[in-house]
């Protein structure tokens, strides 16, 4: 479960401050899939970052599985997101000179991961369907392809969270359904908590509960 | 594989840009290949000097007074010389007072190696009644004395045990050879008593087309041990004032002019060495803070994957390790291969004394060498690998775009 109290961030810009997030607060249950809708410029990345424990809030608490992610010092809060949480971006985030096998198994580089994780990564290259790509290096991956991987990738720690950062811009229509379909499978399958920030209506009103945002201000949380 | 490792990845991403890793890695081997074939050679000269000055065994040397630089060249470069003056001189030379001990030798630059090797030698004629300097050293390898028509012949001499050499028409009999000292006066020397220096000049008038011109009686140098208590310098002083048309050369005068050359060089090829230093660090170090900055989002993607700001430290102090430690081994190799092609060349034309190290001295220096080189890699990525760790990881991913 994910609990948001009054989080604030704010940036200087030209002697300005700008309130990126203003006072948000929300709640996400676990197994749950929101979708925060905004344009470009709203605040939705930064109010991902803060929940994901990248960037420190001026105010206010992000509380993840009952920890309050933001009073645990740098070293722990790295060990919490390497054990709990998982990212996923709309960028290429994939190492170049690392297969798709070596790519999922790269959190593992950080912290202690039992069981065979190697098994585990080819099961999860296999969910996604690229089986036959597991020793591909990306640029020989198309950006659907790359995507998928990089699904595969967050779920090589079993998270109870999974953060995703318009997690189909730049796909195909196509590509695009392949990716929700694939976070529906993973949220039924593994009862995964996901929060979809994304400006594509049609994506966000896939999830099950949709919030807004706009100049830093959170709407539609319950 | 099972995890993946941080030197695993840091490997993965120096051959990301090969040419640059290439070219980082040569710099480093540069840096290393010079200061060890630098630090090899001073060794080298500095090991022969001192083996050489311990062979020579005698504190002063007493010459003719206008053959002094002519003695100082036979000793420092093995140049072959013939001079001579009245043996009364050593007589006079036992007598002063702080010496210990007073010997006779010849000095004799034979017409040609008349044997079958175009080498240039030297003859040295010891007096075996009142040796000190050659004869602990004769007994010790040939474990009788030195007959008089045997030689010994400096390592440099391309001769073994039993060979027979003629010299100004008589032939000798190689009852040995020396151990090599790196100092050619020692090396390309052949030495031979007194005695028989005599009767081979007197033999020469009738077998050889160059006769020796060689006046039984006279002699080349009178070498000095001084008694405990005194000084070489004191002594040879003593010996100048009391005996004239002599020169006597303290044994640290000698060595003195080389230690002033070897000096010189190590001034120089430290001058070098730094400033290639500066610049591989400079430059590595650049070239770090341009990786750093290049991969900004990666690493912020790192951390959001739970990376510490240690585990990014690492990875970059890695990379810097393995590349200098690459760069490093590279430098052992070609600096060794680049010396031991350029020694001969070198010593011949400074005209000093060189003596490899030994086995375990070379590999302390290459050891040595391969440690400077993981400093250099060290220092050089220590300031980006601190700014690399202390990025906020939502900063460095959205910096990266």
């Amino acid at each position: 479960m994910i609990e948001v109290s009054d989080i604030v961030k704010s940036y200087s810009i030209g002697g300005q401050a700008l309130k990126a997030v203003d006072h948000a607060s929300f709640t996400v249950q676990q197994g749950e899939i929101i979708s925060v809708i905004g344009h470009s410029g709203s605040g939705k990345t930064t109010l991902l970052s803060l929940v994901g424990g990248l960037t420190k809030p001026d105010s206010g608490k992000v509380i993840v599985d009952g920890t309050d992610i933001w009073s645990l010092d740098d070293n722990s809060r790295s060990h919490f997101r390497n054990r709990n949480m998982s990212f996923i971006y709309q960028f290429s985030s994939l190492i170049p000179t690392l297969t798709s096998l070596e790519n999922i198994l790269l959190p593992t580089a950080f912290g202690d991961f039992p069981g065979d994780v190697r098994a585990y990564a080819e099961e999860l290259i296999e969910r996604v369907g690229l089986k036959e790509k597991t020793n591909a290096y990306p640029s020989h991956l198309s950006g659907g392809q790359q995507r998928r991987i990089a699904i595969a990738r967050a779920f090589i720690n079993r998270p109870s969270v999974v953060l995703a950062d318009e997690p189909t811009g730049d796909l195909d229509e196509e590509a695009e359904q392949d990716i929700i379909r694939l976070f529906s499978e993973m949220n039924s399958a593994l009862k995964t908590t996901f929060i979809i920030v994304t400006h594509n209506k049609e994506i966000a009103g896939q999830a099950a509960r949709q919030l807004s945002m706009s100049n830093g201000i959170l709407t539609g949380a319950a | 594989m099972k995890k993946i490792k941080i030197s695993w990845l840091a490997l993965k991403n120096l051959k990301r840009k090969f040419i640059r890793t290439f070219v980082l890695l040569l710099l480093v081997a540069v840096v290393t290949g010079t200061l060890l074939s630098a630090t090899i050679f001073i060794s080298g000269m500095q090991n022969a000097l001192r083996i050489g000055t311990y062979r020579l065994g005698a504190d002063v040397l007493v010459v003719p007074e206008k053959n002094e630089s002519q003695a100082k060249a036979a000793l420092l470069s093995g140049e072959p010389t013939s001079f001579y003056m009245d043996g009364k001189v050593y007589d006079k030379v036992k007598d002063v007072e702080g010496v210990k001990r007073a010997s006779t030798q010849l000095f004799i630059k034979p017409t040609s190696f008349t044997c079958c090797y175009n080498v240039e030698t030297f003859l040295v004629a010891f007096d075996p009644s009142t040796d000190f300097t050659v004869t602990p050293w004769l007994q010790k390898k040939l474990k009788k004395p030195l007959a008089d028509d045997e030689v010994i012949a400096g390592s440099a001499m391309p001769l073994m045990t039993d060979d027979i050499i003629p010299f100004f028409g008589t032939p000798f009999n190689v009852a040995g050879t020396l151990e090599p000292t790196g100092m050619k006066f020692f090396d390309q020397s052949i030495f031979m008593t007194m005695q028989a220096a005599f009767e081979m000049a007197e033999k020469s008038k009738g077998r050889s087309v160059q006769p020796l011109e060689l006046e039984k009686g006279k002699i080349s140098a009178v070498l000095v041990q001084v008694e405990d208590g005194f000084t070489p310098e004191r002594v040879a002083i003593r010996i100048e004032h009391q005996i004239e048309g002599i020169k006597a050369i303290a044994s640290d005068e000698v060595t003195s002019t080389v230690r002033k050359q070897l000096a010189g060089l190590l001034k120089g090829i430290l001058l070098i060495s730094a400033i290639l230093w500066v610049l591989a660090l400079l430059m590595t170090g650049f070239s770090f803070y341009m990786i750093v900055n290049e991969r900004q989002r990666e690493l912020g993607l790192l951390r959001a994957m739970g990376a510490t700001k240690a585990h990014v430290f690492r990875l970059i102090i890695t990379e810097a390790v393995i590349l200098s430690l690459a760069g490093g081994i590279a430098g052992i190799v070609a600096g060794g291969g680049l010396l031991s092609v350029s020694k001969t060349v070198i010593t011949q034309n400074l005209k000093l004394p060189y003596l490899l190290p030994s086995l375990p001295v070379l590999s302390e220096l290459a050891a040595g060498a391969l440690i400077f080189a993981v400093i250099t890699g060290l220092l050089a990525s220590l300031l980006p690998a601190v700014f690399a760790s202390r990025m906020e990881p939502y900063d460095a991913i959205r910096k990266g775009e």
